[in-house]
């Protein structure tokens, strides 16, 4: 083949993945919550007293600037690490992958040192207001320890990567994507068993609401399991995890403990963790990760080819730096792709339950008992909101009889 | 360290042994463990007027030095007399050169850094954890096992009953255990302010000795280590070990084909030796970065000569059939020292772990500690994996690449 033949073999490969791409994003972007919705512009002020709101905010200001100052010390470290992490490389013994692995292992332990001080700073605030009952020590060791499965997973995502560079060179993302999304999905089916304190819901009439709404949604038999987390928080919380087989619900204790939520608010949570179920959202959530990494992947490719691309262990460090700030640069995407789902799950448990004041009653509950700001600032938001704003979920239960 | 040891020990004892004593030893020992029991009551009131004199004065009192030097001496012979290290009944008083293994104390009491007595107590705390993982018994150490010189003990008693000689191997360890032990009791004792030494390759060790088929070559160490990657550590290793237990299950099935296969043919196929060999090494290189003795991150193939501290294999040879046969019986006694010697290996590893994030540096001794059981490792899992038929040598001495004769034991102490 010619070289001008080639390069248009390239570029034609390059649209036609262009092309599936923007094709998987308009059908990821599908969701069942009605377009033509109107939704209430409701006040927090009408349903949060005075200081119920400012002790809210009052928390969450801490929170924002630890967590700002988390960012800019993480990316201080690995500005850092990228400058000067290569000289670790005299450290190994282990070869051009193994010597990558090591470098992705101190990169990250690295981070690990430079956020500890904010993690520490946030633990003080949270048992200050009673969220967390979470020792120092205890959180130290255990997120000291915790790292080993960070360091487990950067190994093994190390591993493909280099591996695809030592047969592609700078190519390696073509086929490192899809290969990083099986381990993805390798490790959403075994989460379920990963999961700690984990025993079956005892509650009779839990259960018995849980059949009903799986039922209700169309869903086969899913698993309700309660994980024991009250020496630890006090906040409430639950999930969906594990795929096919593995798939389940998973309620915190402290959402069913003491009866700290009514029968019907805890319907609406079972019924919002059956909606992610019902909408495929783990394998959407999957899919979506390949959508996002498929880029940066390739700018990681394109920004560490100066350094003889990820062949070559020593640039393990910037891809490092490239990963985390193209992260932090699409997480106001990723965070709007996550409310949409969210969203969707809310939709589907107002649908099932046919409860609004039931959910509109538990949204307000989950904030005060969070201390999570109900209408909190967009620029906050778009950073760290994965779900959709207490204010945005209680108009969405307010609307939803005039669907 | 850069001088001689002010407390060492010598061995002038043969390996032969009265099968008769042997087998009444802990009861003839009785009136000595009753007369060391009393003995032990005084040294407590004699140690704490030491520690005050000591402190005002940085010399303990010529009394004191006298009565807890002979106390240590004579704790040395005893401990010596029980664990068969020694054959001779000794005296009740520890006097110098009354035993043919001795430990040789400074005579005159020695000037000493007031710090360093003020804060004994504390500063011995490592040594006496590491002399608890050597010749400790109690349950209340780190260890259930009984520490190197008793597991070597039981195990020498049977042996010596049925052959009448103590086994090299097992003598040498103990003469290991037995000087660092009497290093710690001059320490605590205030007898000297110079820290017990670890390293195994001293007198009166052999300088080396017979040849094994298994041996670990070590290279350049220049003992400097990097903070981050000894803070990090146990968690670094995390993927090698997921490797190695892979690697291990592989090696399981290998191993079962290859028991069969040389209990007919009296030889492993080559190729099952390469794998087991590998797997070997590789095993003893992640143990050496794990335990902090090795440096570098290492690879993960057990490619030879890829790391400062490597494991040599001879080639494959014939094995004995009785013993290819009942291999992991046989392997069960070298398994109980293995794991004695294991214990105060990860013991010197902990504390390695510590100096070596403060310093920057390895701390020398410990290393040799920590190599002397990795290769005792490495030799019993190559007995148990069929790579050899030669019995794993509990001696600290380095064997001889060849099967030439080793080198005859030096009479006095090596220095660092």
């Amino acid at each position: 083949m010619t070289l001008r033949g080639r390069q248009l073999a390239q570029l034609a490969g390059f649209a036609l993945l262009a092309a599936a791409w923007v094709y998987a994003i308009t059908r990821l972007l599908h969701t069942t919550v009605p377009s033509n919705l109107h939704l209430p512009d409701l006040k927090a002020e009408d349903y949060f007293t005075p200081r119920q709101l400012e002790r809210a905010r009052d928390f969450e200001r801490f929170v924002r600037i630890d967590y700002v100052l988390s960012q800019v010390a993480l990316l201080a470290a690995l500005v850092g690490y990228a400058l000067r992490g290569e000289r670790l490389t005299r450290e190994s013994a282990a070869g051009r992958v193994g010597t990558g692995l090591l470098l992705g292992m101190l990169g990250l332990g690295v981070v690990w040192f430079a956020q500890l001080p904010f993690g520490v700073a946030n633990l003080w605030w949270e048992r200050r207001h009673n969220i967390s009952h979470q020792g120092y020590v205890s959180y130290v060791i255990d997120s000291f320890f915790g790292l080993g499965g960070t360091f487990l997973s950067v190994c093994l995502v190390i591993a493909i990567v280099m591996g695809f560079a030592g047969l592609l060179r700078n190519k390696w993302w073509i086929p490192g994507v899809p290969a990083i999304v099986g381990v993805g999905v390798l490790v959403a089916f075994i989460t379920p068993f990963l999961i700690p304190s984990l025993h079956r819901l005892h509650d009779p009439q839990l259960r018995a609401d849980a059949r009903q709404l799986q039922r209700a949604e169309g869903l086969p038999k899913i698993p309700v399991e309660v994980q024991d987390v009250h020496e630890f928080t006090t906040a409430p919380n639950a999930e969906s995890v594990g795929v096919g087989p593995t798939r389940r619900v998973i309620l915190w204790d402290t959402l069913i403990r003491r009866n700290r939520f009514t029968r019907d608010q805890i319907r609406v949570v079972l019924a919002h963790e059956f909606g992610h179920q019902k909408h495929q959202h783990i394998w959407k959530g999957l899919a979506w990760t390949a959508v996002f990494l498929l880029p940066i992947a390739f700018l990681v490719a394109l920004a560490t080819r100066g350094r003889g691309g990820l062949y070559d262990p020593r640039a393990v460090p910037l891809a490092l730096l490239v990963f985390v700030v193209l992260q932090l640069a699409t997480s106001p995407l990723q965070n709007s792709v996550s409310s949409r789902m969210e969203s969707e799950a809310d939709w589907t448990a107002l649908n099932a339950t046919r409860d609004p004041v039931a959910a509109m009653r538990l949204f307000q509950r989950l904030s005060t008992t969070s201390l999570t700001d109900p209408d909190p600032p967009g620029w906050w938001q778009a950073l760290v909101g994965t779900h959709p704003s207490i204010m945005d979920r209680i108009e969405m239960a307010k609307g939803w009889p005039g669907r | 360290m850069d001088s001689q040891h002010p407390v060492w020990l010598t061995c002038d004892e043969g390996l032969e042994r009265s099968r008769l004593t042997v087998f009444f030893r802990l009861l003839l020992a009785l009136p000595h463990i009753v007369w060391f029991a009393f003995w032990t009551l005084a040294v407590l009131f004699v140690l704490i007027f030491n520690w005050f004199a000591t402190l005002f004065t940085a010399k303990p009192p010529p009394f004191a030095h006298r009565f807890l030097t002979a106390y240590a001496r004579y704790s040395t012979h005893l401990a010596a007399y029980v664990s068969l290290t020694g054959d001779k009944f000794p005296d009740f008083v520890g006097r110098p050169g009354s035993y043919a293994i001795d430990l040789h104390l400074p005579e005159e009491p020695q000037v000493q850094n007031r710090w360093k007595t003020g804060f004994r107590a504390i500063l011995a705390l490592p040594a006496w954890m590491l002399d608890a993982a050597f010749v400790g018994g109690s349950r209340s150490g780190y260890s259930n096992s009984g520490g190197v010189l008793w597991t070597n003990a039981f195990l020498a008693w049977f042996a010596c009953l049925a052959t009448g000689r103590m086994p090299e191997g097992l003598r040498d360890l103990n003469l290991y255990a037995l000087r660092y032990s009497g290093q710690t009791h001059a320490y605590t004792l205030l007898i000297t302010d110079r820290y017990p030494d670890a390293d195994p390759f001293v007198a009166p060790v052999p300088e080396q000795a017979p040849h094994h088929p298994v041996r670990l070559p070590t290279g350049e160490d220049d003992l400097s280590r990097s903070r981050l990657t000894v803070f990090f550590r146990i968690l670094l290793v995390i993927p090698h070990l997921v490797w190695l237990t892979l690697w291990g299950i592989a090696a399981f099935f290998v191993v079962l084909v290859g028991w069969f296969i040389t209990l007919f043919t009296a030889q492993l196929p080559e190729g099952f030796h390469n794998f087991l060999t590998r797997y070997v090494r590789y095993g003893t290189h992640v143990g050496a970065y794990l335990l902090v003795a090795g440096g570098p991150f290492p690879g993960f193939a057990g490619a030879p000569g890829s790391y400062p501290i490597d494991v040599d294999v001879d080639p494959r040879a014939r094995q004995n059939r009785w013993k290819t046969g009942f291999r992991l019986v046989l392997a069960v006694p070298a398994a109980a020292v293995s794991g004695a010697v294991g214990t105060a290996a990860f013991l010197a590893a902990i504390f390695s772990w510590w100096v070596a994030l403060i310093t920057g540096r390895m701390p020398r001794n410990l290393r040799q500690s920590i190599l002397f059981s990795l290769r005792y490792s490495a030799q019993l899992n190559s007995y148990a994996l069929l790579l050899t038929d030669r019995y794993p040598f509990a001696s600290p001495a380095p064997p001889a690449a060849s099967a030439a004769p080793p080198a005859v034991s030096p009479a006095v102490p090596v220095a660092e």
